[in-house]
């Protein structure tokens, strides 16, 4: 009798445990194993982008502050009455300091085509704002062997600060005059007249910086470009790296000079330049704020570049018929 | 009913009535645990019982302890195996996937500087270290699927490696072209490498060094239970003896001697073995494996402070990478050349071959930081062209940096080469001291299993 007990319990217990597999069996996955699990694939970014509203950079006109006010902005020192001759620099001047030295230390660009960059074949630099140094170099002294000069690349965010920490004698890279940047640097007089525009895909549909609400734009950190409202600002260290985040589809435009924007064109022929002169943008020579004699200098040379045709020059070798006729070159303002 | 004579026959004839006159179903029952536990203490109380039992703890004994003797024994050669053939060989893949993805980034470096039309022998330099860098990631890939930890360095890798060889291209292609933008995407490809490819294969090379360390460790720790066992089973024989002698008045029993003589023998046997295979296994480990590890190390760092150099050139000026160089330099050979990890190299080293190349290492280092040295002076006197020639080795045999750099990795190579060499003898040598001994120790315990059989036999005979 003990035995069938067991036995119909040992039974019960089976049928038990054999509805408990199958109903675990049933409520099992069976859907497939995925071993490799694939995320979307994100294209690299240069170093040092950021974007977003901080990444728009204090020139001194962001924030509660008001922009500063100065009066006309590209008025400089008006130039000595006769320029010294080169390689005898008036004594006690900070043009005979650099004279001593043996060079001129000027902080440029390597990356902005046609205006300052390095070319690969030669290994040299060379652009628009290159000639103007050279130009420079020959009044110092007397020849533009590249042993007289000290070509230091900055970035734009490093353009003051290359000045007042004293690293180099003059700043030649693209640089626009406003107020808020003649209260810590001084700046020569007006040696080409920029405009800032727009660069976008050919297959894009828009026709200027109003059509980008909400897109992203790219502009160089510290440069002033980004202070508009409306598009995503992407701040890069390089302009260069702007035309890699278009090219690869990361932003939507870049705006900056239309100096700038000719030099990228040049390198990719799907992009246009479009809309029409957002603001203007007057190039300046920078130099420390109290540098006068220096600033005078500076400001001889430029009016006997112009004057000679050697201004034309550079800008047809550089610029060409990219952004339309050839203008004259642009009338300096003094005041002082 | 028969009525036998002799002393034992009243306790046989209580059991046969005993059970005639129990309950009528009883025989059908199993026993009981307490019937089980009675019955045993009713077997104890008899020599014959005692003996038996004596004979079936023995058997049990002998082969339980053999059992576990050879598992351990034969887990120990094959993890030894296991060192020479998968371990190692995977441990210095991963390392070379590092060595292979940096010395790309500091060859398109150097082909960026020297001209806008790649030069053959830096197109070919990086072409085949891009190819052996793939490769060696197919390997550790195979290898290391199952690690938790592994699986996001190498999706890592293999998936941006075809982007930063894109990227190059590109950068390549404008180049040629004389565009300016080709230095930015040159940029953009470092930075990936920097900050994406090369932790990731960091990361890998820490996993395998991991799994190379502890699988060296298994091979050497004590194995605990195999000698518990054997220590138990030794004792056992020694006090089955003792009893035997006086109970039997015998001074020896055949059987039970030679099981012990059988377990002493396994003992000497394994003990000797296993000492000596411990000894060559961390031989391996101090002038093979550790020495690798280090040199490594070293290797890695000589890579990332020539890439930081040549970084510091294309930049030229617009960022600095001089903290990055500095550290590097000083891990690798400390303040002279002859301190940090070369320092640590040489003086760790057993065998001479690899002592004298740590020496060409660290002498080259020496010669590389002299060069730096003087292309520091230049940079800062703003002389580029000084700089750049003197880095890339165009100046000349007195100031090639380039060449120097060259000796440099040369000699870290050969090291590892010959420290490769040290691991894999010293762990073969090891695994030769093993050689026999799982069967071995498995027959001598089926030997004393046997040996107490027969002996504890032979006294249960007389019982009868």
């Amino acid at each position: 009798m003990r035995w069938a007990t067991r036995a119909r319990t040992g039974a019960a217990v089976l049928a038990v445990l054999g509805a408990l597999t199958l109903a675990t069996g049933c409520a099992a996955n069976n859907g497939p194993v995925d071993l490799a699990n694939v995320a979307p694939a994100t294209p690299p970014l240069p170093g040092g982008v950021q974007e977003g509203q901080h990444a728009v950079p204090s020139t001194g006109n962001a924030g509660a502050t008001p922009p500063a006010q100065c009066g006309d902005p590209t008025a400089s020192l008006s130039p000595p009455s006769s320029m010294p001759t080169p390689g005898q620099m008036p004594a006690g001047s900070t043009m005979a300091k650099i004279q001593a030295r043996g060079k001129l230390i000027v902080g440029v660009d390597q990356n902005t085509y046609l205006f300052g960059y390095r070319n690969p074949k030669h290994n040299t630099l060379e652009g628009f704002d290159i000639d103007m140094v050279k130009d420079i170099e020959q009044a110092i002294f007397g020849s533009q062997e590249p042993r007289y000069v000290e070509y230091k690349a900055i970035t734009s965010a490093q353009r003051i600060t290359a000045l007042t920490s004293g690293q180099v004698d003059m700043v030649v890279r693209t640089f626009t005059v406003n107020c808020a940047r003649k209260q810590q640097v001084a700046f020569s007089a007006v040696y080409y007249q920029a405009q800032r525009r727009l660069l976008v895909e050919n297959t894009s549909s828009a026709q200027s910086i109003n059509d980008m609400a909400g897109k992203k734009v790219c502009a160089t950190a510290g440069s002033d470009s980004l202070s508009q409202s409306g598009p995503v600002p992407v701040a890069v260290n390089d302009w260069s790296d702007c035309l890699v985040l278009l090219q690869q589809g990361q932003v939507d435009g870049i705006t900056t000079d239309d100096t700038i924007l000719a030099g990228m064109a040049a390198q990719d022929p799907n992009t246009k330049i479009v809309g029409p002169p957002i603001a203007p943008e007057p190039y300046g020579i920078a130099m420390p704020l109290h540098d006068d004699d220096l600033v005078r200098f500076v400001n001889g040379v430029l009016a006997q570049v112009k004057s000679s045709g050697s201004w034309t020059r550079s800008y047809t070798t550089w610029v060409g018929d990219r952004l339309g006729a050839t203008p004259a070159p642009p009338q300096a303002t003094y005041a002082g | 009913m028969s009525v036998a004579v002799g002393p034992a026959a009243p306790a046989r004839k209580q059991g046969t009535q005993g059970q005639q006159n129990g309950p009528q179903g009883a025989r059908n029952q199993p026993k009981p645990p307490e019937n089980l536990m009675a019955g045993l203490r009713r077997t104890a109380k008899t020599t014959p019982g005692r003996l038996g039992l004596i004979m079936v703890g023995l058997v049990v004994l002998s082969l339980l302890a053999g059992v576990v003797g050879l598992i351990t024994v034969q887990g120990r050669a094959s993890t030894l195996d296991d060192l020479v053939t998968s371990r190692e060989p995977f441990s210095a893949a991963a390392q070379q996937i590092y060595r292979a993805l940096s010395d790309a980034d500091a060859t398109q470096a150097s082909a960026f500087l020297t001209s806008a039309t790649e030069p053959t022998q830096l197109r070919a330099r990086y072409d085949n270290d891009i190819e052996a860098a793939g490769a060696a990631l197919a390997v550790a890939g195979s290898d290391i699927s199952g690690v938790p930890g592994a699986a996001k360095p190498l999706s890592d890798l293999a998936a941006n490696i075809p982007v930063y060889t894109g990227l190059v291209e590109r950068a390549s292609a404008n180049n040629e072209q004389g565009f300016p933008v080709g230095s930015a995407y040159l940029r953009e490809a470092d930075n990936l490498m920097q900050n994406t490819l090369l932790p990731a294969a960091e990361k890998l090379y820490e996993i395998d060094s991991a799994r190379l360390s502890s699988a060296q460790d298994d091979a050497t720790s004590f194995p605990w239970l195999a000698a518990i066992l054997t220590l138990v089973l030794l004792v056992a024989l020694v006090l089955a003896q003792r009893y035997l002698r006086r109970r039997t008045n015998r001074v020896l029993n055949i059987g039970l001697f030679v099981a012990s003589i059988a377990v002493l023998v396994a003992v000497l046997w394994s003990a000797v073995g296993m000492v000596l295979e411990s000894i060559n296994v961390d031989n391996g480990q101090t002038n093979g494996s550790a020495q690798e590890a280090v040199l490594s190390r070293a290797e890695i760092d000589a890579l990332k402070g020539r890439t930081d150099e040549m970084l510091n050139l294309v930049a030229r000026g617009g960022q600095d990478y001089s903290g990055p160089y500095a550290t590097a330099a000083k891990d690798l050979g400390g303040t002279d050349g002859a301190g940090g990890l070369l320092g640590q190299a040489r003086s760790a080293s057993g065998d001479n071959t690899v002592t004298s190349d740590v020496d060409a290492a660290i002498n080259a280092t020496r010669s590389w930081f002299d060069l730096h040295n003087k292309v520091t002076s230049a940079n800062q006197a703003g002389d580029y062209d000084t700089a750049a020639g003197i880095t890339l080795g165009a100046l000349g045999a007195a100031q090639n940096e380039s060449g120097t750099f060259d000796k440099v990795d040369g000699a870290l190579g050969q090291a590892i080469k010959q420290a490769r060499v040290d691991f894999t003898s010293a762990t073969n040598t090891g695994s030769d001291w093993l050689i026999g001994l799982p069967i071995g120790v498995l027959v001598l315990f089926v030997i004393a299993a046997i040996g107490a059989t027969v002996g504890i036999w032979q006294r249960l005979r007389e019982y009868r």
